[in-house]
Order: C-alpha cells, then structure tokens, then sequence
C-alpha cells in the first residue's frame, strides 16, 4: 500500500467516525425528504378559518352575484365527503357605498388589520365596458395586508371575469344559459416525447410533472453540493489542525508534501464516495418499490459519480493547501468562504439553469470547471436532452482545472505546511505558486 | 563511514541566515549532541537533514548517498515539539506512524516499545487522555519504531521527570548499543556531557564547537578552579590571576586570566581565610556554552 493510501486510510477512517459526517449523513435526507414531504402536508392542511371579503361595488350589478359565486364555491369544496372542513369558506358580502368614500375604505382597512376582515373588494362603475380604461372605472382592486399571496384575490378573478364576461354577451343578446357553455374551460396537460423502447415498439408520452422537471435536477445538484461539503471542505480545517498540532512535521519526515496533499484529498474523495453510494443507493431502494421509482436517474449516475471524483480533486486539492497556509481556526475561518464562493455560485443560479437548461448562459455557466459539477448534473438531470459532447466536454474541462489544481495546490502547500506565525494572504500564496 | 555528512550548507528564511555555510560529519554509530542557544539554528539543520527543508546551497548525504526523499524512511524523527492525533488510540496511532514510514506492520515492535516504556495499559487509551510526559514516551516509541538506522531528536528530553528522562536515556543509549547513529538536541548540558560520543555546537547560524567532549575541553585548557572557603565568594574578591568567579552557593568556580598558576591563587587565598577544598578542573560544557553564547560572549571563533 503505497503512503499516500495508508495516509487515505487513516483520513477516511477518521472522518467517516466523526459525529459531523453521521449526523450530516442523516440530516440531508431527513431535511429534504422532510422539506419535500412538509410541502405535500401544508398543501392539504391549509388555514381553514373562513376569509370575509367587503365588496363595494360601484357598478351595481357584479356584487351580489359574486356573493352567490363564493357560496357556490363554499357548497363544493369547504367540506370533504367525510364532512370535514378542508378548506376556509369564503364570505363575501356587499356593503353599500358611503357619501365618503375614503372614510370607508379606511374603516374597512383598519378592520383588516384588526382581523375582523379579511380584505376588502372594490368593482369600478364601468367594468363591463372593455373600452374603459382600469384607472378610468374598470378597475377591480382587492385590498389586503398581503394581497399578492392571497388565495381569495387568485380565486375571485375567474368568477368576476366570467360574470362580467356573461353581462357583455347579454349586451350582445346572448343568453346566459349558452354563456356557461362558451366559458366552460380545457387545461393544457404537460406531455414528454414518444421514444422507442426494447422491444421496437412506441413507449407513450408520459405525463410532464414538477418532479421529474424540478426535483429531481434540483436533488441531484444539491447531492451534489453535499458531496463537496462531505469531502473537500472540511480539508481545510484538517489540514489547519494538523499543521497547529504539529502532526505535520511527522507526517514530512515520512511522506512528501505532495504525498501528504494527495492523502488527504484522497481520503476526502474515498468520503465523498460513501456518502453518495448511500444517498444515490438508499434513495433508490426506497423509492423503486414506489410510484417514484421511475424519477430515478440511473443513466446519470456515472456522470455524477465521476464529476464527484473530480470536483473533491479540485477543491479538495485547494482547500487542503489553503488549510496548510493557515495557523488557527481564525485564519482557516475567514478563507473558508471566499474557498467556498466557487461552490456556492452555481447554488445561486440553479433556478435560471433549470429554467432554461439550454440556454445560452445555462451551456456557459455549465462549462466553467468549478461549476461543472453541479450545473452539468443538473443539466442532466432535467428531462430536456443535452448534446452528448457538452458533459464530455465538461468533464475534460474539470479533469484538466483538477490537474492544474492538484498542482498549484502542493506548490502552495509544500510552502504553508512548515511556514509559521505569518497569516496567509492571497497574493503571497500565488507567489508560491510560481516560485515555489 | 559516516551516517550524514553536511557539505557547505547555508539555508536563508527571507533575509536572516539560519544556517551559514555549515559542514559537519557524523560518523555511524555515534550519539551525537546537537547545542546551541535558541534560534540559532538547530532545529532547521535536523530538518534538513529530514529533507523536509532543503538547503540554499551546499550538499546533505545522508548514508553516503546524496539525500533523496526515499532516504528518511530509514531515519526517525522526533520533532521538538509533539504531534500526536488526540483522537487515535495509542497502539492505533503508533502503528500508523511506523507504517507510514517503513510501509510494513510495526504491532510486534509497537508492542515491545510500549511495555519496555511502561505504557503497555494506555494501548487502547485515546491520545488526548495521556499526561506530557506519557505523550513524550509514547512520541519517542513512533520515531524508533521501525528500527531506523539513524534517529534523530529534537529535544528528546524537554518536560520529562527524571524517572522516565533515565528511562528514555537509557532507550537511546540501547540504540546506540544496537549500531544505530543517534543526533540529539538539547539544552540540558549535563545530558550531553553523559551520552555524547560527540558534541557540536552552533550559535547565530555558524558551527562554534564540534568534537569529543574532551577535546573541546581541551581546547578551552585547564583554567577553571572549583574552591569552598571560609567567607564564600566574598572572600575571594579581587583575587589576583582570576579573571571571573561564578558563585555556585556552596562553592564558587573561578576563571582564571590567561597563564596564570593555580598554586599561587591558593597561596593568596590561604593568606585570606581557611580553604576546605580545591579542585583544578576542566570548564565544563556549560560554562563553554555561555562563554560562547553567554552576554560576556567575546571569544568567539568559529571552527
């Protein structure tokens, strides 16, 4: 076993033995799993006290429809079968307009915030008329402490416009009886691409979901993430002891600094590595007996298997010498975050990417070595095909920035590891890197 | 034939010299004690040795070849200062250490060690839970382990109390028995004066002292008097031919000026008061290390 292995040894052992990385171990997925599953709980469990809305209604002829409206909303969905309440009953009710307007509308306010109310409603005089402007009298304004998350104001629109619409086909002479008929809606239902399967015949679309468009990319980079904080950030911390310890001096008369780099940086991978065969394996055996077991991403699980590698290389490889230029957990302290900006941009735009993962700046962003990683998985991992030559590209790209780290890295470290007392600034260890 | 022989070595950190044009031979199978004030470049020269520094310029061999890294898996270092993972088991840690460097199992001579330094209970101890002293032994078993041919140590002696201090001494001098070269650092004179086959010494980066005890007492002659008299060190105020008196309580130890005779500083202080003993002796290692490096430092030469 070569020296660098025995040093990987040890580093591993004594990692995945640590508290931090079991607990972390656990807590990613509790925290996910538990985020995702906290969702789907609130989504049905939502506040069933009942909303009371004010209406005034200066054109006379919407309000008290619209109360009907809300009571036949309240008939088909407050109750379940079992009779239980699951969802608040909306209260609507038309107040008639005072000579002063303001004054009313203040009162109305000050009930909102006292909670008597739970907004109020205005209809403009000349709604029905498109010609109108919204500022001359076609306005609809719903006031409310937080009108833009308010789910009355999203549920009002369709019945108000449906009944303004019902009132313009009347003027057109159209009964309302056929109205119901033109306003009956379709959705749009979101549908993947037909493929050919084994046995040559045509597999069916399947239905597009949020899943597989979002979480599924969006767990793969965070796993991702997790990777590089599993095994490369805490190298510079282990490093920075080492070397305060002054385990270091007896580690170089046994081993190189190179050698003593690559040990720690392999040990960081050989970490990495577990963690991902127990998230990506147990995340697979719990989801393959369920309805989810197609979200699974197998043919992405090589690329994120080799982009881990390579990205605990990377960084690892600079982290561990920043860790050596180090001489308390002060100075380790402020240079982790700026070692980590990095690995924190693509954290930043993993919505854009995922937005439009082929785009111009998704492809860019994707082939920035030190984004590789995340952003080429999560690329991957959304059901849009990337061009083949793009992750190839990418992994050569972070193989090559791996190689030029590894060896800027033991430059930088072969100098911090036996430097002392001075605190370690940027530009010094750049001069390390050239001089040596 | 000898186990490290240093050619003209100079190592510069920024501006300050710490090692200046240094030659030095250490014959194999020799104890060979390393002295010198703080700073003045011990520490770097056994590095260097380790090849964990390398020189500006100048050549190291180490077993006769010129050093290459794959060398020091045949030399022990001890570091001046202790590095031991607190979270490592004893037995786990020191079969690391010895693994590292040789690269096969050392359990047979960890064993050995830890029950020939009275540490064999602590095996399964976590490191953190060791006195300094326990550290110390324990740190000295890691660096002998796999049975170097050369053994070189920081300071093998700082903060030990003396019953382990004669146990660790005793280890190297079984060392030395055993045909191994052995390098010490120390600023325990008398500790050097015991065990050295060989004494240099270095102060502000250049070589001052380097040969056998006896020789270097030689070299600074015969002109040290030990006297215990009536009266003290007051008594011997202004003793003519002595050139300093140091007062060592009960005794007083007198440098005498150059040519001056030992018979006729008795006759004067006969003259004086009751003489009740008097020894012509050799400086010894202490008194050489602070006329050299001590604030009256004036006869400096470098050899």
């Amino acid at each position: 076993m070569s020296k660098i292995m025995r040093l990987a040894l040890r580093e591993y052992k004594a990692a995945v033995k640590t508290k931090a990385f079991i607990i972390s171990l656990i807590l990613f997925p509790v925290l996910m799993g538990g985020s995702i599953l906290a969702m789907a709980l609130l989504q049905d469990k939502v506040d069933t006290t009942d909303r009371k809305v004010v209406i005034l209604d200066h054109s006379g002829v919407i309000g008290e429809r619209l109360v009907a409206e809300a009571i036949a909303r309240n008939d088909q969905f407050v109750l379940n079968e079992e009779g239980e309440k699951v969802q608040p009953a909306y209260l609507l009710e038309v107040e008639t307009i005072s000579e002063d307007l303001d004054a009313q509308k203040l009162a109305l306010s000050d009930q909102v915030r006292s909670r008597e109310l739970h907004a109020f409603l205005e209809i403009g005089p000349d709604v029905l008329n498109p010609a109108v402007a919204d500022s001359m009298g076609g306005f609809i304004r719903y006031h409310a402490e937080n009108a833009v998350m308010d789910a009355v104001r999203r549920w009002v629109g369709s019945p108000l416009n449906s009944l303004i619409r019902i009132d313009r086909l009347d003027a057109f002479g159209i009964e309302d009886e056929r109205a119901a008929e033109i306003f009956s809606r379709r959705d749009v239902d979101g549908m993947g691409l037909l493929s050919i399967n084994a046995e040559g015949g045509v597999t069916a679309a399947e239905e597009a979901d949020e899943g597989r468009a979002i979480g599924v990319p969006f767990a793969m980079a965070m796993l991702m993430f997790m990777m590089l904080m599993t095994g490369a950030i805490p190298l510079l911390s282990s490093v920075m002891e080492e070397k305060t310890a002054r385990i270091a001096e007896v580690l170089l008369a046994s081993i190189s600094p190179f050698e003593f780099m690559m040990g720690k940086v392999v040990g960081g991978v050989a970490v990495s590595l577990t963690s991902m065969l127990i998230y990506l394996g147990m995340g697979s055996m719990l989801m393959s007996g369920t309805n989810f077991s197609a979200y699974i991403p197998y043919a992405i699980f090589p690329w994120f298997a080799a982009y881990t590698v390579l990205a605990i290389i990377m960084f690892g490889s600079m982290l561990a010498a920043i860790g050596a230029a180090c001489n308390d957990p002060k100075e380790a302290q402020s240079l982790t975050m700026p070692a980590m900006m990095p690995m924190m941009i693509p954290m930043f735009v993993l919505m854009p990417v995922l937005q439009e993962p082929m785009g111009a700046f998704a492809t860019v962003m994707s082939l920035i070595p030190p984004f590789t990683p995340m952003l080429m998985i999560l690329r991957q991992a959304t059901p849009m095909t990337i061009p083949l030559w793009q992750p190839w590209i990418g992994l050569v790209g972070v193989a090559l920035f791996a190689v030029l780290s590894v060896w800027a890295g033991g430059r930088i470290f072969r100098v911090g590891i036996l430097m002392q007392g001075q605190p370690p600034k940027l530009g010094e260890m750049v001069k390390w890197i050239f001089k040596g | 034939m000898n186990t490290v022989d240093i050619l003209n070595v100079t190592k510069t950190f920024n501006s300050h010299v710490a090692v200046d044009d240094l030659t030095l031979s250490v014959p194999q199978g020799s104890v060979y004690g390393f002295i010198g004030p703080n700073g003045s470049g011990k520490t770097t020269t056994l590095r260097m040795i380790m090849n964990i520094f390398y020189p500006d310029s100048g050549e190291i061999r180490v077993f006769g070849d010129k050093l290459v890294g794959s060398a020091t898996d045949r030399i022990g270092y001890l570091p001046e200062e202790r590095g031991l993972y607190r979270k490592m088991k004893l037995r786990e840690l020191l079969c690391f250490y010895g693994e590292l460097k040789c690269g096969h199992k050392v359990g047979k001579n960890v064993d050995y060690w830890l029950e020939k330094l009275d540490l064999a209970s602590w095996g399964n101890k976590k490191i953190e839970t060791l006195s300094k002293g326990m550290a110390q032994k324990a740190q000295f078993i890691s660096t002998i382990v796999t049975e170097p041919a050369l053994v070189i140590l920081d300071e093998p002696f700082s903060g030990l109390d003396p019953v382990n201090a004669d146990i660790l001494r005793e280890a190297v001098l079984d060392l030395q028995r055993s045909g191994t070269t052995v390098i010490f650092s120390t600023h325990d004179m008398s500790v050097a004066e015991q065990m050295c086959d060989f004494i240099f010494m270095i102060y502000k980066g250049r070589k001052v002292l380097d040969g056998t005890l006896a020789a270097i007492q030689d070299e600074y002659g015969s002109d040290t008097l030990r006297m215990r008299a009536d009266g003290g060190a007051s008594s011997m105020r202004d003793l003519p031919g002595v050139d300093k008196i140091t007062d060592l309580g009960q005794m007083q130890e007198l440098r005498l000026t150059k040519g001056a005779d030992t018979q006729r500083v008795l006759k004067d202080m006969l003259n004086r008061t009751r003489v009740n003993s008097f020894e012509i002796t050799k400086p010894s290692l202490h008194d050489i290390f602070v006329r050299i490096a001590g604030p009256e430092a004036k006869e400096v030469q470098h050899v």
